[in-house]
């Protein structure tokens, strides 16, 4: 049976005042591909980012394989093996692709980057650029690459494929099925095909709420998913 | 060969400097070197880490006085004095380093501020029984003439400030090519993104801290066993600019920044005031003229150009070498 890489039980957190997930439960398995979809303002990005350490939850409990990761420090976590790759695609633009890799190698102490330049060959080629010079794909590439040295066992992934052009986002599909030979992904997403496609499981919020979880692998459907956005 | 090219910009850098040697007054010369080691720090924290600091005049203060305190009070030996002015700016440092580092930039900058302030009045007043005010403490005699090199003598002072420069851009370049170097960047460019990666972005800011303060302190100790004389007028509120202004006239975050803008500043303090008495509002108007033409500084605006230059040669030579291989054969 597979271990439990994620479980968040009743998860509430807020901005200051303003109320922004309300008794969020979810559960990821090991290698288990997880959509988050809802609309915008629906706590997709704000459910990652309690997860990763970035926002203390006002209540609920958030536990991998049994240790409990509400008051750890964001550091900690991704060094635990939880890495989160934010929505906004900035990387360190001053710093070149293989600095930037660097930074990923030393921190997780994984110095092979045989696994990413496979993933992404593009990279090889732009390994002296500064990452500030690279299209907004290859800058997805850089943080996806980054965050998987050290072998993850759970990648938070926050809308990975906005603005980029179709082929950036078949290529990207193609990887995400590959990861999850070896890790567990969680991926916030508005493209339905694209997250159905990959999906073992998809949770549906609205306003801060968890609407419904689909498990049936033929229920993970744009049209069924549709009425969620 | 590429450990030759590591070293080569360095080379060529010090070997300008002894150039300056020759043509220009030793004091001037002690003075600019003194001076670039008092900068490296604050450029460090400015271009690396994104820290600006107006506080760099008190940790200058700590490693003169710790320097002062010993060849005043306890010896007589100018390089222990040193080791003392140094391990007072690593003690100084680590204790207002937690405190400081976690602040945003502009708090930073009038936190340290603060405190050069507050190292001003304990010299100049709370401790005045053993700092004797702002008459100073003259220890030039106390100092004891040293082997190999004798500090003093001003020209051999020079030799070993010239060669602890060295060491000091030896070690920052080598801190500017590490993970290290890179990791404070990032933190500089997004704090949160490097605690995504599994950094603990504090330690980071801390060491930083820790070493372009000590470096601070050490070019503190250096004018301490220089002039023989220490006085709290180094880290009065008027001078807590001075640092950054060099800085930013050198090129904030290069390597070389900090020598060049020594060098522009202590020459138009010394040119200027020779014929000017308010030398200040010259060098203001300057700057103001100097910022305007170019944001990144005298040496940040010169380095693009170099590269471009060095990489031409470079490009040209090529296609000879290819051409004397084909000939070979």
């Amino acid at each position: 049976m597979s271990s439990q890489v994620l479980n968040v039980e009743g998860l509430n957190a807020s901005y200051g005042e303003s109320r922004v997930l309300f008794d969020i439960s979810i559960n990821v398995l090991d290698k288990q591909v997880v959509g988050c979809v809802g609309r915008n303002g629906a706590g997709k990005s704000t459910l990652l980012k309690s997860i990763a350490g970035f926002l203390r939850p006002r209540s609920g409990t958030i536990s991998s394989d049994g240790v409990d990761l509400v008051g750890r420090t964001a550091f900690g976590i991704a060094g635990m093996g939880i890495k989160y790759i934010p929505q906004d695609k900035k990387v360190f633009s001053d710093l070149t692709v293989r600095e930037n890799l660097e930074l990923g190698s030393y921190a997780s102490g994984d110095y092979n980057w045989e696994p990413v330049l496979e993933f992404f060959p593009k990279l090889k080629v732009l390994i002296d650029r500064k990452a500030g010079y690279l299209s907004g794909g290859e800058r997805q590439m850089l943080m996806i690459g980054r965050a998987i040295l050290g072998k993850p066992k759970l990648l938070l992934i926050d809308e990975p494929t906005e603005g980029l052009a179709p082929s950036i986002v078949s290529h990207l599909k193609d990887v995400f099925r590959e990861l999850s030979k070896s890790a567990a992904l969680v991926i916030v997403e508005q493209n339905l095909p694209m997250i159905c496609a990959i999906s073992d499981k998809i949770y549906a919020l609205n306003e801060g709420r968890l609407m419904a979880e689909i498990t049936e692998r033929d229920k993970i459907t744009p049209e069924f998913c549709e009425p969620y956005l | 060969m590429n450990v030759l090219r590591w070293w080569s910009g360095l080379l060529v850098a010090f070997a300008l400097l002894i150039l300056l040697r020759i043509f220009l007054p030793l004091p001037f010369n002690n003075e600019i070197i003194i001076f670039s080691v008092y900068v490296i720090g604050c450029n460090f924290l400015l271009g690396r880490v994104g820290f600006i600091s107006f506080g760099q005049p008190a940790y200058l203060a700590v490693g003169a006085y710790g320097t002062a305190f010993y060849l005043y009070y306890f010896g007589t030996n100018p390089y222990v004095g040193i080791l003392i002015g140094i391990l007072s700016g690593i003690v100084v440092s680590l204790i207002v380093g937690p405190l400081f580092v976690r602040l945003r930039s502009d708090y930073f900058a009038l936190v340290n501020m603060a405190l050069a302030v507050i190292i001003f009045f304990l010299m100049q007043k709370v401790l005045a029984d053993i700092t004797f005010g702002d008459n100073g403490l003259w220890f030039l005699t106390n100092v004891d003439s040293t082997p190999i090199l004798d500090l003093t003598r001003p020209d051999q002072f020079y030799i070993f400030a010239f060669l602890a420069a060295f060491a000091v851009w030896a070690f920052y370049k080598y801190l500017d090519d590490s993970i290290f170097g890179a990791c404070c960047l990032a933190t500089k460019m997004n704090d949160d993104k490097v605690r995504f990666l599994g950094y603990n972005n504090f330690h980071i800011r801390l060491a930083a801290f820790v070493i372009a303060n000590t470096t601070t302190a050490l070019a503190g100790s250096l004018y301490a066993v220089y002039l023989g004389f220490v006085s709290p007028e180094m880290t009065s509120p008027a001078r807590t600019a001075d640092p950054v202004v060099v800085t930013i006239l050198g090129g904030v975050g290069t390597l070389f920044g900090p020598i060049v803008g020594s060098v522009a500043y202590t020459g138009m303090k010394d040119l200027i005031s020779k014929y000017f008495g308010n030398w200040e509002l010259v060098i203001g108007i300057l700057l103001v003229f100097i910022m305007l033409a170019g944001e990144k500084g005298i040496w940040g605006s010169l380095e693009p150009l170099i590269k471009r230059w060095v990489f031409r040669q470079r490009e040209a030579e090529k296609p000879a070498a290819a051409d004397a291989g084909v000939k070979s054969r």
